[in-house]
């Protein structure tokens, strides 16, 4: 109980991730070793590739850039105690606005202004698949869990029906945007291969860390994930902080969403879905929702991805190892914040004082407890 | 009348037949998650449980050409991350949103791997009998007879199990303590109640329903695996179960619902009828989001749904 100082280094909570990090890459090996494969030679390769080549470092720059604006995202609505758990559709939709509005107007206008009106039509696709749970949440008290996760299915249904009849491009067979041109989308950082969707990405987690540092907004968010009753008392509006907690971490789904079609693919195909949602999920919590750290872990997980698939043919290895590592370093931290709780001479006393202890974080809402719920009923206070 | 030319009644049959066949996942995996919640235990990773049951059943079934030991074998992979989510969440008392994405996480990117490892780029199907069994009599009833009782034995058991669940829950010691845990631990424990052994037991139902869930659609229904078979069905189970309120009978009712509404967009496609297929697809989801802004309210939630507890600490 008394091990480590009293006031812990800044660096404390970021070992506890890397500490999960490791103890799941052991885990891994194991499995690997219990499939006949050779551990050493699987994480040498995964790290000499992904790491040492100028092809492992390029993929995994622009691997990046989209982890990192849907992870700046989701760390707004977390830090707000607000699960999203909707960012894969937020995500489908605002790509799909994006390369709508992309091809529609590409050629037309300035390049930089296409790129700018394809990356508010994302944000606004974003913003719209988050608002539906956003209001359900605020009028109605449905806890955001399951109503994010039904808009999913209901994008991935949207954006194929979309693309396959009013705003598929009818000069191809398959259901398809309309193609933007090479020249036409985000160019390079100087001559780096990368292009400067990642630039957007780390001014986008800039920008979130300045809201949580900086602004009155943020703080307020800050206090209603940690304790809801304390920013209901304090005369915060919780019903709108909720709503934009919600509605900025759709748009900024949106927004990665608009990132890779403009950046990388130049269309929107029918059922595309990348499946950043979890990945971004992991990360957060890695970087313990602190808005700097997203940068490391997203080029670590990034990273791991691209090295997975580039040691996937040579050793024989499926890529969905990486997948399985990732929910592995989940499982892993989850218990590392377990120990980090016990071990902390505050951890105790503070789980005392604040109710229930959760992995160390902001706690999220309480499940089915209305946000709308009159405060007066709320101010009674829950035992 | 028809396009296709298939008589009425047996497309109707048809459609039934497969509207209850797709309930019957999402009914054995929300009975399990209903008690999980009664007990307190918000458990996201029931998708990834259902995969485990969906892969290491058709991996038990395929190794030993028995579908009765494939089912055992999705039962166990269930339940195994079933107590994987307790010791985390009821014995750590981590985070159970946190917890359960992790297992829904893994549970994915584990069976995908192993699969594809194990199988390489082959998908062999599995060559295992699962016999239908027909209820005499009842199975001539005209059109509906054939659909309902013209079956499988995890189809009936799925139904036989909604009313063991509510009998479970609602009339038994075990289910008292369940829903007393979920309600007030404090009270509960105070009482003599067990916390910790009874949501163990909670989350080792919930995990092996779910297993159970994933191993009817690998081993009895679709006698293949695929990668990420379940396609989200464990979170659809997850809604249903709220759409339910926590009612076995309920959870039935809203898990038919879905599955015929399922069915239905096939149906009008065989049947020639212009409907962009995607919109019948969809139609689920509002119906769930819908119904749970209707019920908004009305249901009572497991108070302590959601919150670890740990002793003298309140």
């Amino acid at each position: 109980m008394t091990r480590g100082a009293l006031v812990p280094s800044r660096f404390a909570p970021v070992l506890t991730s890397l500490a999960a990090i490791v103890a799941a890459m052991i885990l891994g090996g194991v499995f690997l070793a219990m499939r006949g494969k050779d551990p050493l030679a699987a994480y040498g390769m995964l790290f000499s590739r992904g790491l040492g080549t100028s092809y492992g470092i390029t993929e995994t720059l622009i691997r990046m850039a989209p982890l990192l604006i849907v992870s700046a995202g989701l760390l707004i609505s977390l830090r707000a105690g607000v699960w999203n758990i909707g960012i894969d559709g937020q995500l489908m939709v605002g790509a799909l606005f994006a390369g709508v509005v992309a091809s529609a107007v590409a050629g037309q206008i300035a390049n930089p202004l296409m790129w700018l009106a394809a990356a508010l039509a994302g944000m606004g696709g974003g913003l719209l698949w988050a608002l539906v749970p956003a209001i359900l949440r605020v009028r109605w008290g449905l806890n955001e869990i399951i109503t994010t996760l039904m808009m999913n299915y209901v994008a991935l249904n949207v954006t194929s029906w979309l693309v396959k009849g009013p705003v598929k491009d009818p000069n191809v067979v398959p259901p398809q945007t309309r193609l933007i041109p090479q020249e036409m989308r985000l160019p390079d950082i100087a001559g780096s291969g990368v292009h400067i969707g990642l630039l957007v990405g780390l001014v986008v987690v800039l920008l979130v860390s300045v809201l949580f540092r900086n602004t009155v907004v943020g703080f307020m968010l800050d206090i209603l994930g940690r304790n809801r009753q304390a920013a209901i008392h304090a005369g915060m509006p919780v019903n709108r902080l909720t709503l934009v907690a919600l509605l900025a971490s759709g748009a900024l789904a949106g927004l990665a969403g608009a990132n890779d079609i403009l950046g990388v693919k130049g269309l929107f195909q029918g059922n595309w879905n990348p499946g950043y949602g979890f990945a971004a999920f992991a990360l957060v919590y890695l970087a313990r929702l602190h808005s700097l750290w997203i940068i490391p872990f997203a080029y670590f997980l990034s990273f791991l991805a691209i090295g997975g698939e580039m040691m996937a043919r040579p050793l024989g290895i499926p890529t969905y190892f990486v997948e399985m590592l990732e929910g592995l370093m989940l499982l892993c931290f989850a218990v590392a914040t377990y120990f980090e709780r016990i071990r902390s001479p505050f951890g105790r006393a503070e789980e005392i004082e604040t109710g229930p202890a959760t992995a160390g974080e902001p706690p999220g809402p309480l499940v089915g407890d209305p946000v709308f719920e009159p405060v007066a009923r709320s101010a009674g206070g829950r035992p | 009348m028809n396009g296709s030319g298939v008589p009425l009644a047996a497309f109707v049959t048809a459609m039934l037949a497969a509207g209850l066949v797709a309930a019957v996942p999402l009914v054995l995996a929300a009975l399990g998650e209903a008690v999980g919640e009664k007990s307190g235990l918000l458990n996201l990773g029931i998708e990834g449980m259902m995969l485990a049951g969906a892969f290491f059943g058709f991996l038990a079934a395929f190794q030993t050409g028995s579908a009765v030991l494939g089912v055992l074998g999705g039962i166990a992979a269930g339940a195994v991350l079933g107590l994987v989510f307790a010791a985390l969440t009821v014995s750590l008392r981590v985070d159970q949103v946190l917890v359960g994405l992790a297992i829904t996480i893994f549970g994915g990117g584990l069976t995908a791997f192993l699969y594809r490892d194990i199988f390489g780029g082959q998908n062999p199907s599995l060559n295992v009998d699962a016999p239908r069994i027909a209820i005499p009599l009842l199975s001539r009833i005209p059109v509906a007879g054939p659909a309902m009782f013209n079956q499988g034995v995890l189809f009936y058991l799925a139904f036989a199990l909604v009313p063991a669940f509510a009998f479970v829950l609602a009339r038994t010691r075990f289910g008292l303590q369940v829903r007393a845990v979920g309600e007030y631990p404090f009270a509960a424990d105070a009482a003599g109640v067990d916390v910790t052994r009874t949501r163990y037991l909670a989350a080792l139902i919930a995990g092996s329903m779910a297993g159970l869930a994933g191993a009817f659609l690998a081993v009895a229904d679709l006698k293949i695996f695929q990668v990420g078979m379940t396609v989200g069905m464990g979170f659809i189970a997850l809604a249903l179960t709220m759409v339910g309120g926590w009612n076995p009978y309920r959870i039935l009712l809203a898990s038919v619902l879905f599955g015929l509404l399922r069915s239905l967009g096939n149906g009008l496609q065989i049947l020639g009828i212009d409907v962009r297929t995607e919109f019948i697809t969809m139609l689920p989801y509002i119906g769930i989001m819908i119904a749970l802004a209707i019920l908004a309210g009305r249901t009572s939630i497991p108070a302590a749904l959601g919150i670890p507890y740990a002793r003298g600490r309140r």
